[in-house]
């Protein structure tokens, strides 16, 4: 076993765990934690696939803003807000099931459908190369996303103007 | 000689590069926090018309060592109902974006850990994880005023982080690169501090927020919760939060150093001392403000970041970019 094995070993490990965490913890913050161990898990892939700029991105975004957002989201929350009527076992391990066979397909799909390896040279993406691309040929999703975010920052604000009133 | 040599070749150059380089962050980390605890109190002092401390060894630069001598020689308390793994988590998470910071740092032509072509990204990337450690130490210490510290701490990091981004991309526009040694170099003409000023002034006030100085000192403040997010901790660990916070200081100055006042460069004197020169000046700014400014409320804090930073800094890159591209 070589040393980068090793590394994407323990990269895949990292980010299985904080997975299993995020899944499996009874309280919110461990399972947090364990969400940002996952982020982290996934930069590293990223970094181990030359592909800086996107890990650096994936950390910024995911832990910087929205781990914390969520943090928010579970200090507003609290315990003062009605909790949701718990499933029953029988329900739970059928929608797990149902869920985890559904992911399991889909991505089968997508891996044997897409192009595997074939390169034999590590190629590198610079951030020059991401620009391009995303304001050359993916001009149009680029600015359906921008849209999108106008539209839920107007949605939130319309949100917080509607409930002072009722408050 | 010799000897040294053959080793170098057989691990090969970057490895001893990668070596020397985190033993060299260290040994900065730790003089800087012994430098900066000294000069903390001698300023403070000379700010009050006092003279600071001055017993121990010439002019008391002794002190530090002493005030180190006794956080490691106290007992490590542990209270009763923390939740462990998150308490004793957070010291030791608040100290790796601070080490990773360094690596990117030049600190001359020459000297720095590795020139990665995304340097300020990883900067900015790994300052998102001493929010999340301050929020786990919050959390962790079950100790009411220790939780109120770290919302404060949280609502405050997000505030300030976009202007901070903001007023920086403005010079990462202008240099056309995120390597700070590309960014200093862009430089050699005339300091970006000239072309940006307001992006400066917007990245240092963000920069004092995000390392939680006065003024801006609201999770910590002592006079109303008792010492905010490390209220519970003692000893090393204690020790290990306030060596990050010097550092952090260190780090937002050293930035500013390498982003708007040129960095390494400058005329007869060698790059490394013209930059240690300068990031010491504006240390010694961040701790002249804890004396000269009262503390906010915390309605102004966040007022200021999403009324008047904010849009500020957007104009401003709105003005940048227009004027690059004419």
């Amino acid at each position: 076993m070589t040393l980068g094995e090793l590394i994407f070993i323990f990269l895949l490990f990292v980010t299985f765990c904080g997975a299993l965490t995020t899944v499996i913890a009874r309280s919110l913050i461990y399972a947090l934690v364990g969400l940002v161990a996952t982020m982290f898990g996934i930069a590293g892939l990223y970094i181990y696939l030359n592909a800086p700029f996107i890990a650096m991105m994936q950390i910024l975004i995911y832990v910087g803003a929205v781990a914390i957002l969520i943090v928010f989201a579970i200090m507003l929350a609290g315990p003062f807000y009605k909790k949701p009527t718990e499933w029953s076992k029988v329900t739970k391990f059928l929608v797990s099931l149902i869920i985890a066979l559904f992911t399991y397909l889909l991505f089968m799909r997508i891996i044997l459908h897409s192009f595997l390896g074939g390169q034999d040279t590590a190629f590198m993406i610079t951030t020059k190369d991401i620009g391009r691309s995303l304001f050359d040929k993916l001009t149009f999703p680029f600015e359906l996303v921008s849209l999108l975010i106008v539209v839920s920052i107007i949605g939130a604000l319309m949100l917080a103007i509607f409930s002072k009133d009722r408050k | 000689m010799e000897r040294l040599t053959d080793i170098i070749a057989l691990v090969g150059e970057e490895t001893v590069r990668a070596i020397a380089g985190l033993i060299g962050v260290l040994i900065v980390v730790v003089v800087n926090a012994i430098l900066l605890t000294w000069a903390e109190r001698k300023v403070a002092g000379h700010m009050q018309r006092r003279i600071g401390p001055k017993e121990v060894g010439p002019y008391g630069l002794i002190q530090p060592f002493a005030d180190t001598f006794k956080l490691l020689a106290k007992e490590l308390l542990v209270p009763k109902d923390v939740a462990k793994p998150l308490y004793h988590l957070a010291p030791i998470l608040i100290f790796i974006p601070v080490l990773v910071s360094f690596i990117v740092i030049p600190f001359d032509a020459q000297l720095q850990v590795k020139d990665i072509n995304m340097g300020i990204l990883v900067i900015l990337a790994f300052s998102s994880l001493s929010v999340f450690s301050i929020l786990i130490a919050g959390w962790g210490s079950h100790n009411k005023y220790s939780l109120i510290g770290a919302v404060r701490s949280v609502a405050q990091n997000i505030a300030y982080e976009i202007p901070l981004l903001l007023s920086l991309l403005a010079v990462i526009f202008m240099a056309n690169s995120f390597s700070l040694k590309d960014i200093v170099e862009a430089q050699k003409g005339l300091w970006f501090v000239f072309y940006q000023p307001i992006a400066f002034l917007i990245f240092f006030v963000a920069g004092v927020a995000e390392t939680n100085r006065t003024p801006f000192d609201l999770p910590e403040a002592e006079s109303e919760l008792v010492a905010g997010f490390h209220t519970e901790y003692s000893s090393m660990q204690f020790a290990l939060f306030f060596l990050a916070e010097y550092t952090n200081i260190f780090i937002v100055s050293a930035i500013a150093t390498t982003f708007f006042l040129g960095g390494y460069s400058g005329p007869v004197l060698p790059g490394i001392i013209w930059f240690f020169v300068k990031t010491y000046g504006l240390v010694f700014v961040i701790l002249w403000f804890r004396w000269t400014f009262p503390r906010v409320r915390f309605d102004q804090l966040l007022n200021f970041s999403w009324k008047i930073l904010i849009p500020l800094s957007f104009i401003n890159l709105l003005v940048t970019g227009g004027i690059l591209k004419i």
